[in-house]
């Protein structure tokens, strides 16, 4: 097993050169322009083309395209991942200030999203075509279907601002210290967030369990006069939860990357709302080092879902 | 004698621009070079519905390139909606109907969108073909590229038509884009660029005046460029903040709000607070560009005078005095005793000379600051590498004394919105790349209050500086959450009391804004106004 992940490791390196690659290259042939972001639209018609050309050149955005990609990239291989070129702050540093924000809101609601929708799909699937089933059913479809946003601000016009019982956004305010001060800015974007995630997951666990319940092996268990909840958990839900570890272990990006959508609805300072901030200012050291983030996220996070597969069901093994 | 006197009057007729009368005739290959195609396209557009429509009412259907007010005369062509006058107009002008406008746009709201395709189908109502499309990319260029002959062309550009604005801090900013060699769109003509020397002639509104209205006279015939509307600027105020009687005014720029006598209802632990927004998100941007855009740049940042709401410079704020000779090209300021940055450090009159000198250099810097600074004496040289300081700047104790080679007419208009900064967080920073300069983290400012607390893109804190030399604000701290003047949070913000005071453009945001029973909404007329740019300039 150290060999295969090993060899999946090493496999990471060229796969995130060539995505590097590709996504500085859609930048590239993304309209917009650095500079133009920097100057007010009211200015467009008052500022000098020449005297611009300046500021793009002193930015290094002059070279072809190529010849910038080769400096960034030499310059990541060497531990330098450059500065925000709106901005000046290093990347190193945007990130490390904006991760936590997005670990915190994406890693409560991966957690809570995969109890909660694993208990009740599995609910869902050992009652199946009960009133219980139906409902939870419909609260997944509905869950899957109705996308985030809406959830959110539907949950900020009335937890927010009719109820005022939580605030209307941001993480933080002055005075903060503790986690637990920060608490009633979490509740509402994580909650938001999980339950979008928690519908799918939900889906996914009914099914794989109603899928597993009908196995040879859970009649051979039942046959051999095991407890019920015994032959349901142990051994239902333990081959069950195989693909929705994969769905789950697919999620884990959303650790790194942000959930742009919540992050935006609620001002949350994360990842994502960065994210979008430097693709619309064009701010393509910092868009780079989030790719490559979410990248090699990606890539770990299919690493991992493999090794998980193959510790939790025997019939997997890792590199055949 | 009497045939000398005759000549001599036939010649002043001649020279007086505004009252030549303007050729109706294509001057060049490029038919919308004719007045009579331009001034139909005026006539096609209906202004007045679309502001009653579109624009909820919140804005001011143009009348002249110049806002409202004693700038402008009486006596303009409105160009009100008349379609079958644009008919005649292209007709006489020998439109060819098969022919198709390029527009081009690069404000990227619904708002702008919709008003796109509203002007399309008037244009065509009236027999005109014309398809648009936002610009993107590298958006000045493409926008304001000047032809290698600034006369006779051709273009530089590749749009007919570009829908933009002008929001001005000076009124000449109107039309010192015309002048031969500045324009895009517009070929040079001695014409206009006698009335641009008129009025940068004087700083003296008396001589100002007529001026402008020579100027806006001209061009109304000419119509070089179709005026649509006037943007107006709202004002948002809870009702927890009280001013005391301090003024309001254009909120894009800096004046004397007198923000050190405001007062806001204290909440349950007696605290002060007033909430706000445009604060920073990564970096506090360097306030030479947007001079008033973001909070900080107001409330942080003094200036060396003051001016009125309506940008009038009144009297000294950083200098104590401040003398204009009488030819306007010596201007010297006196710094006041004592005044210190927010680390303590004396603020000096080095500081002010190297803020000039380093304004000067970078591109991206408030267009009137820009002229202002170029026209100090040795100002060119120093840009070009040929001098190591502007040799118009004498320092001598608290007195800087600026000499000019031309008189600026809008040299303390200028002092009244440039803020200088304390040079010595800034050795070894190429001018060019000030604002990487890690400063913008947590700057050092001269004005009544002090950056406290920063946490970038959550909220910036500031408390007020007490060795203000302009007395302690009275407000505890003011909250500024992250956003620039379009914030996409300012209802909900709003509507959660998390914005006690701000401004904005956004006629959707003002009508909620509007239905908020704690929100007083004041609206503020700004020189701002939307336009069409005509290229006359003939095409490859």
């Amino acid at each position: 097993m150290l060999s295969y992940i090993l060899r999946r490791v090493l496999l990471l390196i060229p796969m995130a050169l060539v995505i590097s690659f590709l996504v500085y290259l859609g930048l590239e042939i993304t309209p917009g322009d650095p500079v133009s972001y920097m100057i007010p639209p009211d200015m467009y018609g008052s500022m000098d083309p020449e005297r611009l050309q300046a500021l793009r050149e002193s930015l290094g955005l002059g070279q072809p395209f190529i010849v910038r990609y080769g400096i960034w990239l030499w310059g990541v291989l060497h531990g330098n991942f450059g500065y925000s070129m709106s901005g000046g702050v290093p990347i190193s540093t945007i990130v490390a200030d904006r991760l936590p924000a997005t670990l915190e809101l994406s890693g409560i609601a991966l957690v809570l999203s995969t109890i909660v929708g694993c208990v009740l799909g599995t609910i869902s699937a050992l009652r199946r075509g009960s009133g219980t089933d139906n409902s939870l059913t419909v609260v997944g479809m509905l869950g899957v279907s109705i996308p985030e946003f809406f959830f959110g601000l539907v949950a900020i016009l009335i937890f927010a601002l009719n109820l005022q019982w939580l605030p209307v956004g941001g993480r933080t305010l002055p005075g903060y210290v503790t986690f637990w001060d920060r608490l009633p800015h979490l509740v509402m974007p994580a909650l938001v967030l999980s339950v979008t995630m928690t519908a799918g997951v939900m889906r996914y666990a009914r099914s794989s369990m109603l899928d597993s319940l009908n196995k040879e092996f859970i009649r051979t268990a039942r046959s051999k006069g095991l407890p019920e909840w015994r032959v349901n958990l142990l051994h239902g839900f333990r081959v069950a939860l195989t693909p929705v570890i994969v769905l789950i272990g697919f999620r884990l990006p959303v650790l790194i990357g942000g959930s742009v959508v919540i992050e935006q609805v609620f001002q949350w300072p994360g990842i994502g709302n960065e994210f979008v901030a430097a693709v619309r200012s064009q701010d393509y050291p910092l868009v780079m080092m989030i790719a490559l983030l979410s990248v090699v996220a990606v890539l770990l996070a299919s690493l991992i879902v493999d090794v998980l597969t193959a510790l939790i069901d025997p019939r997997v093994r890792l590199g055949r | 004698m009497k045939k000398k006197i005759l000549a001599a009057a036939a010649a002043i007729l001649l020279q007086t621009a505004s009252i030549m009368p303007v050729l109706a005739q294509a001057t060049n290959s490029n038919p919308l070079s004719d007045v009579r195609v331009r001034q139909a396209i005026a006539y096609a557009i209906d202004m007045d519905t679309i502001v009653d429509t579109l624009l909820e009412g919140k804005a001011i259907a143009a009348v002249g390139l110049l806002p409202n007010g004693p700038y402008k005369p009486n006596d303009l062509n409105p160009y009100k909606y008349d379609p079958e006058k644009a008919k005649e107009l292209l007709k006489e002008a020998g439109w060819d109907s098969n022919r198709e406008l390029d527009l081009v746009y690069y404000y990227k709201d619904q708002v702008t969108a919709d008003m796109m395709a509203a002007f399309q189908a008037y244009l065509a109502d009236v027999g005109i073909k014309m398809n648009y499309r936002l610009l993107e990319g590298d958006v000045p260029a493409q926008l304001s590229t000047v032809p290698k002959d600034p006369v006779n062309g051709p273009s530089a550009v590749k749009w007919d038509l570009a829908y933009g604005a002008l929001a001005a801090l000076a009124l000449q900013e109107y039309y010192n884009r015309y002048e031969t060699g500045k324009s895009a769109y517009l070929p040079g003509t001695p014409e206009m660029d006698k009335l641009i020397v008129d009025i940068n002639a004087s700083a003296d509104p008396a001589v100002q005046m007529p001026a402008f209205h020579a100027i806006e006279k001209f061009e109304n015939e000419r119509v070089d460029l179709v005026p649509l509307y006037y943007q107006q600027l709202f004002i948002y105020q809870s009702d927890r903040v009280d001013r005391n009687g301090g003024a309001y005014g254009n909120e894009q720029y800096s004046y004397d709000w007198g923000i050190t006598n405001w007062t806001v209802k204290p909440d349950a632990e007696g605290k002060k607070t007033l909430y706000t927004n445009t604060g920073p998100a990564q970096f506090f941007e360097q306030p030479w560009l947007n001079l008033g855009k973001f909070i900080h740049n107001k409330i942080v940042f003094d200036k060396l005078i003051s001016a009125d709401g309506n940008l009038t410079p009144k009297a000294g704020q950083l200098a104590e005095t401040y003398n204009v000779s009488e030819d306007g090209k010596t201007v010297s300021f006196t710094l006041r005793d004592g005044i210190t940055w927010h680390d303590g450090e004396p603020i000096t009159v080095n500081d002010v000379a190297w803020s000039i000198e380093t304004a000067v250099k970078i591109p991206n810097i408030h267009p009137v600051v820009s002229a202002t600074f170029l026209a100090i004496e040795g100002a060119k040289d120093f840009v070009d590498g040929k001098a190591q300081h502007i040799s118009g700047i004498k320092a001598d104790g608290k007195t800087i004394t600026l000499s000019f080679a031309k008189a600026d007419p809008n040299v303390l208009l200028t002092f009244s919105q440039f803020a200088p900064l304390p040079a010595k967080y800034f050795e070894g920073v190429d001018p060019l790349q000030i604002q990487q300069s890690q400063f913008w983290q947590k700057p050092i400012g001269s004005g009544p209050f002090k950056v406290e607390e920063v946490k970038m893109n959550d909220f910036v804190t500031f408390v007020p500086y007490d060795k203000y030399y302009g007395g302690v604000a009275q407000i505890d701290q003011i909250v500024a959450l992250p956003s620039d003047d379009n914030d996409p949070n300012l209802v909900k913000n709003a509507s959660a009391h998390r914005l006690d005071f701000g401004y904005t453009k956004n006629t959707g945001d003002v009508a909620a804004l509007e239905g908020m029973d704690f929100m007083k909404v004041t609206p503020a007329d700004i020189p701002y106004t939307r336009m069409l740019w005509i290229n006359q300039y003939p095409k490859e």
